[in-house]
């Protein structure tokens, strides 16, 4: 046997892919790609939808801001109006409008207001309200302003500095009747102002500008920290018309606008993305991993079958020389007989089965001849073979009769021990008058061809060897000139699925056709014949002839 | 393929054959028979669906009926069919078991 070393086996290839960590990256650079993309594309519907909510919000802001400008520009309007009623009147119509409107700012529209008309020679200051008017007679300013009144086809809006504090003026003039309005309108010291909850403002960070610039010395409300502006961000910009100037206001969101979810969407792709990209990534390693594995252990199992076949191969040629080193390759000569034997073996595979035949010279006229079957295949079965084979060729060499050799050996066998059952025909005979005497145990009959007859020997059988006492009878059968007896194992007989009956007599038949051939001739075509192509069983032959 | 199933009544217990007995089932039928004997007085083997027997068949047969002896379990095979009854008798067992043939 060869030894079956580690360093006989060669070592497991790895055929996996060849850079596994190479293909993993990939999956990793293509997770994170998608990952990516899909956040952003998402954050980036997410801005498109807040800049869309934005703008609707900075309109409501625009629309809530344009009532303002028509409520604060409402009492210069009702005042020109009342005057052009009243000419005569003078103050009387000034006075009565702006006496609810001008206080200390805070509660009131305005801090100071007065009435001016023109005259040839400049402008007349009517009437007035307010105790700290900055816009007083005689100043360039006021002039410049009352000028301005005059010629604009609209009020006009202009903000006045003095230090850190500041007003917008609005000044509003009826060419017609010369009058014209100035207001003072406080602005707030640090522009701060309070936003309602449900005001059109409370979604939104608002600052708002006088004229088109958003610089500082334009703002005039805002509810951040001055210091914070300009807005930035996501910003949106309206204009209001605000007499001859515009209310500019410029919108940042307080908080996010649209849903939540539109919110974090991006951010659950992004970390969603991840973790799938890790576990595709973990999962692409495993498969790896495993597959390389499995390479691996595929690798070592081929060889190791390899190594099996081989070992298989070695068995059954130790075997098969086993076997036949017991079957005699030529037969001893004996005279007055001819012998003829063949082996087939079953087309099994690897084992080998534990069929023999012995042709024994005994004596000057004697011989004796043995035809067993050791159940089972094998080494095994050989073994066991081989001991019986030897064990009756003894005893007939020492002349014992059949029924006796058999009886002897069959107390050397044990069926529990060597777990196969072995079976045998014992023959006896003188070559000087042919008689044979046949004993058997538990062995198909042998078959007596002779006179273009061939039938059945009734051996009286007892039971198979090695299964404990028991005793033989033999019978005598007489060989006349050219007939044959012949011997076999159930191989030749036996098939699947008909009764051993059956076989038997397609033995005889066989064997009767074959009655005047060579005796070589007959077992050679007799076996060639009765072999069933796929038969499991080995076959043994022995066939003797008494010379003609 | 051989198929083997084990039953028990009345400490009598029943392990039936269905297939070949042949090499590659004696095995098999050995330890079935033996762990269904376990605790049993006696032990039947039913060949009723017996379809073919080869001599490891036969030889599985003979161990069992030397084992079954040395525990003093009583061993019948049942239902045995006609062509394995004339193989029992051409190999000179028909006497060394308890044998009824199956029912024509």
């Amino acid at each position: 046997m060869a030894d079956l070393d580690d360093d006989a086996l060669p070592k497991p290839r790895r055929r996996g892919p060849r850079h596994p960590w190479r293909f993993v990256a990939a999956i990793c650079v293509t997770g994170l790609a998608l990952t990516l993309l899909s956040s952003w594309a998402a954050a980036r519907a997410d801005r498109n939808t807040e800049e869309r909510l934005l703008e609707v919000q900075t309109k409501q802001a625009a629309a809530v801001l344009s009532t303002t400008v028509l409520i604060i520009q409402q009492p210069l309007r009702t005042t020109l109006a009342a005057q052009a009623a009243a000419p005569a009147a003078e103050r009387a119509a000034f006075q009565h409008v702006m006496s609810v409107q001008v206080g200390d700012g805070e509660t009131s529209l305005f801090v100071a207001a007065s009435l001016w008309r023109r005259t040839d020679d400049g402008f007349r200051l009517v009437a007035s309200r307010g105790s700290d008017p900055w816009l007083v007679p005689r100043s360039e300013q006021t002039g410049a302003i009352l000028e301005r009144a005059l010629t604009s086809p609209t009020s006009v809006v202009d903000r006045l500095q003095r230090g850190e504090r500041a007003r917008i003026i609005y000044a509003l003039a009826d060419p017609t009747t010369g009058f014209v309005v100035l207001t003072e309108r406080t602005i707030r010291d640090d522009r701060r102002s309070r936003v309602e909850s449900d005001s059109a403002f409370s979604g939104i960070h608002y600052a708002i500008y006088l004229g088109h610039r958003t610089d500082l010395d334009s703002l005039t409300t805002t509810d951040v920290d001055p210091a914070d502006l300009p807005l930035d961000g996501l910003t949106s910009r309206a204009e209001v018309p605000f007499g001859d100037t515009v209310l500019t206001v410029v919108t940042e969101p307080r908080y996010h606008l649209g849903s939540s979810l539109s919110q974090r969407l991006p951010l659950i792709l992004f970390i969603g993305g991840l973790v799938l990209t890790a576990a595709a990534a973990l999962v692409a390693f495993r498969l790896l991993w495993a597959r390389a594995g499995a390479e691996a252990n595929t690798a070592t199992i081929t060889s190791l079958y390899e190594r099996v076949d081989t070992l298989y191969e070695e068995q059954r040629a130790l075997s098969v020389r086993l076997q036949r080193s017991l079957l005699p390759h030529a037969h001893p000569r004996i005279p007055g007989m001819e012998v003829a034997s063949q082996y087939v073996a079953g087309a099994r595979g690897v084992d080998i089965g534990g069929d023999w035949y012995s042709a024994i010279p005994v004596g000057d006229d004697g011989f004796a001849f043995v035809v067993g079957d050791v159940s089972g295949h094998g080494v095994d079965a050989v073994a066991v073979m081989a001991q019986a084979r030897f064990t009756l060729r003894a005893y007939l060499l020492d002349g014992h009769a059949p029924e006796q050799a058999l009886e002897k050996c069959s107390r050397q066998l044990d069926i529990m021990q060597d777990e196969h059952m072995t079976t045998a025909v014992v023959g006896v005979g003188d070559t000087r008058t042919g008689e044979v005497r046949l004993a058997s145990a538990g062995h198909p009959p042998p078959v007596l061809v002779a006179d273009g007859r061939a039938e059945l020997v009734e051996t009286r059988t007892g039971p198979p060897l090695g299964i404990g006492p028991a005793s033989y009878r033999s019978v005598t059968v007489r060989l006349d000139a050219g007939a044959t007896l012949l011997l076999y194992t159930d191989g030749l007989v036996e098939r699947r699925g008909e009764s051993i009956d059956v076989g038997l007599e397609r033995l005889c038949d066989a064997v009767r056709a074959l009655g005047n051939e060579p005796v070589d001739a007959l077992v050679g075509d007799g076996v060639s014949s009765l072999r069933h192509q796929d038969a499991s069983d080995d076959i043994a032959v022995l066939a003797l002839r008494r010379t003609p | 393929m051989a198929r083997f199933s084990a039953t028990s009544a009345d400490g009598v217990c029943v392990v039936a054959v269905d297939g070949d007995l042949d090499l590659a089932a004696v095995d098999e039928f050995l330890e079935t028979a033996r762990s269904a004997s376990a605790g049993c007085s006696a032990l039947e083997v039913d060949l009723d669906r017996l379809s073919f027997v080869d001599s490891s068949g036969l030889g599985a047969l003979l161990r069992l009926r030397q084992e079954t002896t040395e525990r003093d379990v009583g061993l019948r095979l049942v239902n045995m069919p006609a062509a394995a009854d004339r193989l029992f008798r051409i190999t000179g067992l028909l006497d060394l078991f308890d044998i009824s043939s199956r029912q024509a």
